[in-house]
């Protein structure tokens, strides 16, 4: 499988002289084609760090990533939002969308940005909202749907574009257990039968449990990677929750 | 510390406080010009010579000072107000941390008073560039050489109004600021960001039906006027009450649902809706239209009443202008009504009183209306006659051709310029020797001066002063039409264009603030729309297009409004001479592109800025 992302020695210092922040203090990870990957770590280990340099939303201080075949260190600032819209799709936790727009807008808007031909943008809304169970809802405006339909609107307009890479920045944080769920079921769909990449930070274990592969941050560094492997979600949960337990009490929210 | 962080607070909210400040240096200086006309140009040679206009004229300005300080003062505490809202969270913090709300509103007092005296300053300075531009355009309004009468002054007095009023204002709006934060609570200062904006949802079909409804509205108040004319229109209630809320509605409903049919218009049109952003600017469009409506309907009418004025004041100036000629050509006219009872030689009575006419006079005339006698000319409804030789005098004297035609003649029709000042009379023109035939009844002498025309007027008028003749107070000169042509003038030119600068000044801020308090809102939109990778270029023409749709569609249906409205206007003062129209609209045009573009700039640049800095 090809290599859709490669981040090599990853580092990012905030501040200066004696008052630095190390952020981020050396992370390589690498991300095939069609994986589900989940990043999890107690507040502070750096992972929405390591997203916002990913999405080029930060710079990091040395190291590179390359999505895609494009090292980001290499890029201007119009190349940057050419990259974005072209290679990256986003899921963020307070779904962010647009209030003005309805939901099927808010999915337009995103081929609309890519300059896809008009003629295909109904459809290509229309398909992906099906197969996000949000069809009925793309009149509505955002604060007419529930949590959980926005954020698989949110899901949608990520999608929509066919990101080589989906970063989801603790997406069903600010959701009940059953949207979580639902949400969860349909980023698996997507990463299943579309074949879409993505990335994504939370630091729920059972949110991590319907991932391929978990990726473990402390202080900055990669503390430990799970893989699923063949075993069952309910067995991956345990494994994840015994890595959480034996990283230190900070994450005793999960339960 | 406080007056510290007073001016640091001005400092750095500067982007917040230009739009504030440019608004209070234009009304400063809006308001020093216009009272300080007395020591300018046309009208400090109409005060040098005690002409009874100016007293008139500053008279108006007076009365018209307090409206336009009361429109100000509206303006500036609705400025000072959404300047307020934006900074609740800072006032909250300054509560939270400790300080006293008396303490809080001492910061604001201080606040307004740094801005107040720099723009106080600003806007006088440019007050005393205005009134230089002023002189130089009254000025140049008439033929009379009135050079050295143009420079740089500044009036004390005027000087001292703008301080007095504007002092007030500012008071007024410390006042204001100090009972709103003392009003205000912890709480909502704090959580003020969080409170979502409600979105009503419109159905787009009742948009169409409410702008078919609006334009039908607007087309019955167009056929109203245009039927019954201006005149008719306006004077008559039972028929301008309805008029005009026909129009108001019109506008209103025009503004309320044209985003509304614009969209389900561009829906249908997937090529331009899905094109670049153009679906979100669409959208905030609509969205904003519950709370814009209502204000671009009275920016609508602020911007009619702006172009209006001006245009008239302008039209009403030209049309002044072009009866001025007819009414003087000759420097000097005498007329000695009593013709039947003695004949006057008005050189030799001059000469007799040491006013030598041959050196001080380039050329005169004497000519001779006699009774009109039906009998001898054949003409009746005239009631007087002028021999041809006469007739053609005056007119070569005019470089205009010498009469060519039948003999007698009825002369109503020609409708000459025979004299200085009006001669009252209807006419027929008659051969030379017919007037053998007739008495005389009235003597009419003409002449133009050699020398400067001032001190010749002031030496042939004392003369005659000093003589008892009857034709002394028949006596009209060109100076003195001037003069009296030059203070209608002057009125109805500066009332004109004061009010349709306060007007105008109006609409702009109110629109600008107004979109640059959207503009804050809408910041985290635009950068979600750059985290979806849209392209820097793309948002900033978002901001501006949504910028350039609430100043342009007012000033649309304003300039369609005045087209109709001056229509109706021209026909009305046509009946009394023709108005430039060419002119005046250049002038109201260039008037209009200057201070409402200097606000869209100001404001579109804002908003970018606005759009930008949120990374």
């Amino acid at each position: 499988m090809e290599e859709i992302l490669q981040v090599t020695d990853l580092k990012r210092v905030y501040g200066k002289g004696g008052a630095v922040t190390r952020a981020l203090n050396g992370v390589s990870l690498s991300l095939k084609a069609g994986e589900f990957v989940g990043v999890m770590g107690p507040s502070g280990s750096g992972k929405t760090t390591l997203l916002n340099c990913i999405s080029t939303l930060d710079r990091p201080t040395s190291g590179s990533i390359v999505v895609d075949g494009h090292k980001l260190s290499q890029l201007n600032g119009k190349q940057l939002a050419k990259f974005r819209r072209e290679r990256l799709g986003f899921i963020f936790q307070d779904c962010n969308l647009l209030d003005t727009l309805t939901a099927g807008e808010n999915i337009a808007l995103a081929l609309s940005i890519l300059k896809a031909p008009a003629g295909e943008i109904p459809g290509r809304v229309w398909e992906i909202a099906e197969l996000l169970g949000i069809g009925d809802c793309l009149n509505k405006y955002p604060y007419q749907m529930s949590g959980g339909q926005q954020q698989r609107c949110a899901a949608a307009r990520a999608m929509v574009t066919h990101p080589s890479l989906v970063l989801a920045d603790e997406p069903t944080g600010a959701l009940d257990s059953k949207s979580a769920r639902l949400l969860l079921e349909r980023l698996e769909v997507l990463n299943r039968d579309l074949g879409a990449t993505i990335l994504m930070v939370t630091h729920d274990a059972f949110t991590a449990s319907c991932c391929g592969r978990v990726v473990f941050l402390r202080d900055g560094q990669i503390f430990l990677e799970l893989e699923r492997g063949g075993s069952d979600r309910r067995s991956f949960f345990q494994n994840i929750i015994r890595v959480v337990t034996e990283m230190g009490g900070e994450m005793a929210d999960v339960f | 510390m406080f007056s510290k962080l007073a001016i640091r607070n001005v400092r750095r909210s500067f982007r917040d406080y230009g739009i504030y400040f440019l608004t209070l240096t234009f009304g400063v200086c809006l308001f020093y010009t216009f009272n300080a006309i007395e020591g300018q140009g046309a009208m400090a040679y109409l005060a040098q010579r005690e002409h009874p206009a100016v007293s008139a004229i500053m008279m108006l300005v007076d009365i018209f000072s307090v409206f336009v300080a009361v429109v100000l003062a509206c303006l500036i505490l609705y400025a000072n107000r959404f300047l307020l809202r934006r900074r609740k969270r800072e006032l909250g913090t300054y509560l939270l941390l400790g300080l006293s709300q008396m303490q809080v509103s001492k910061l604001l007092f201080l606040e307004t008073g740094v801005i107040g005296l720099v723009s106080l300053g600003a806007g006088l300075a440019l007050g005393v560039l205005a009134s230089l531009g002023l002189s130089a355009l009254t000025l140049s309004m008439f033929q009379i050489d009135m050079a050295g009468m143009l420079g740089l002054t500044f009036s004390v007095k005027a000087a001292g109004k703008t301080l007095l009023s504007f002092g007030l204002i500012f008071l007024l709006v410390m006042v204001f600021s100090g009972i709103r934060v003392s009003r205000s609570r912890l709480i909502d200062l704090i959580y003020s960001q969080r409170k979502n904006e409600v979105l009503k949802v419109r159905s787009l079909t009742w948009s169409a039906v409410q702008l078919v409804a609006g334009v039908l509205c607007l087309a019955a108040a167009y056929a109203t006027l245009l039927t019954f004319g201006m005149a008719i229109a306006v004077a008559v209630l039972p028929i301008c009450i309805p008029m005009l809320a026909l129009g108001t509605a019109g506008t209103l409903l025009i503004f309320r649902s044209l985003s509304g049919f614009v969209m389900k218009f561009v829906q249908g049109r997937p090529n331009l809706y899905y094109r670049e952003l153009n679906l979100f600017t669409l959208r905030q469009w609509l969205s904003k239209v519950h709370t814009t409506y209502l204000a671009q309907t009275v920016v609508c009418i602020l911007l009619l009443l702006a172009i209006g004025i001006t245009a008239s004041s302008v039209g009403l100036n030209n049309t002044i202008a072009s009866n001025s000629g007819y009414q003087a050509p000759f420097d000097i006219t005498a007329q000695n009504l009593s013709g039947d009872e003695e004949l006057v030689d008005f050189e030799r009575v001059l000469n007799e009183a040491g006013f030598d006419t041959k050196e001080k006079l380039a050329w005169s005339c004497t000519a001779v209306f006699y009774y009109n006698d039906p009998q001898v000319t054949g003409l009746e409804n005239a009631s007087a006659a002028l021999r041809v030789s006469d007739y053609d005098a005056l007119r070569l004297r005019q470089g205009k051709p010498a009469y060519s035609g039948p003999l007698p003649c009825k002369a109503d029709n020609l409708n000459e310029e025979l004299t200085t000042g009006s001669l009252g009379l209807s006419y027929v023109l008659i051969p030379d020797e017919m007037a053998q035939q007739l008495s005389p009844s009235r003597q009419v002498w003409s002449a133009d001066y050699l020398a400067d025309k001032e001190e010749t007027e002031a030496e042939i008028m004392d003369t005659i002063r000093s003589l008892d003749v009857p034709f002394a107070s028949w006596i009209t000169t060109r100076l003195n039409i001037y003069q009296d042509l030059m203070g209608s003038k002057i009125l109805a030119l500066f009332l004109g264009l004061y009010l349709g600068f306060t007007f105008l000044l109006a609409a702009a801020a109110v629109l600008a603030l107004q979109q640059l308090s959207q503009a804050a809102d809408n910041a985290g939109r635009y950068a979600l729309l750059r985290k979806l990778g849209a392209e820097e270029k793309l948002v900033a023409r978002s901001a501006t297009q949504q910028v350039a749709l609430a100043f342009l569609l007012p000033l649309a249906l304003a300039l369609l409004h005045s087209v109709v409205g001056m229509k109706a206007a021209n026909d009305l003062i046509a009946t009394a001479g023709k108005v430039d129209s060419v002119a005046s609209s250049a002038v109201t045009a260039l008037v209009l592109v200057v201070v409402y573009g200097g606000y869209f700039l100001a404001t579109a640049l804002a908003c970018r800025r606005m759009a930008k800095s949120t990374q």
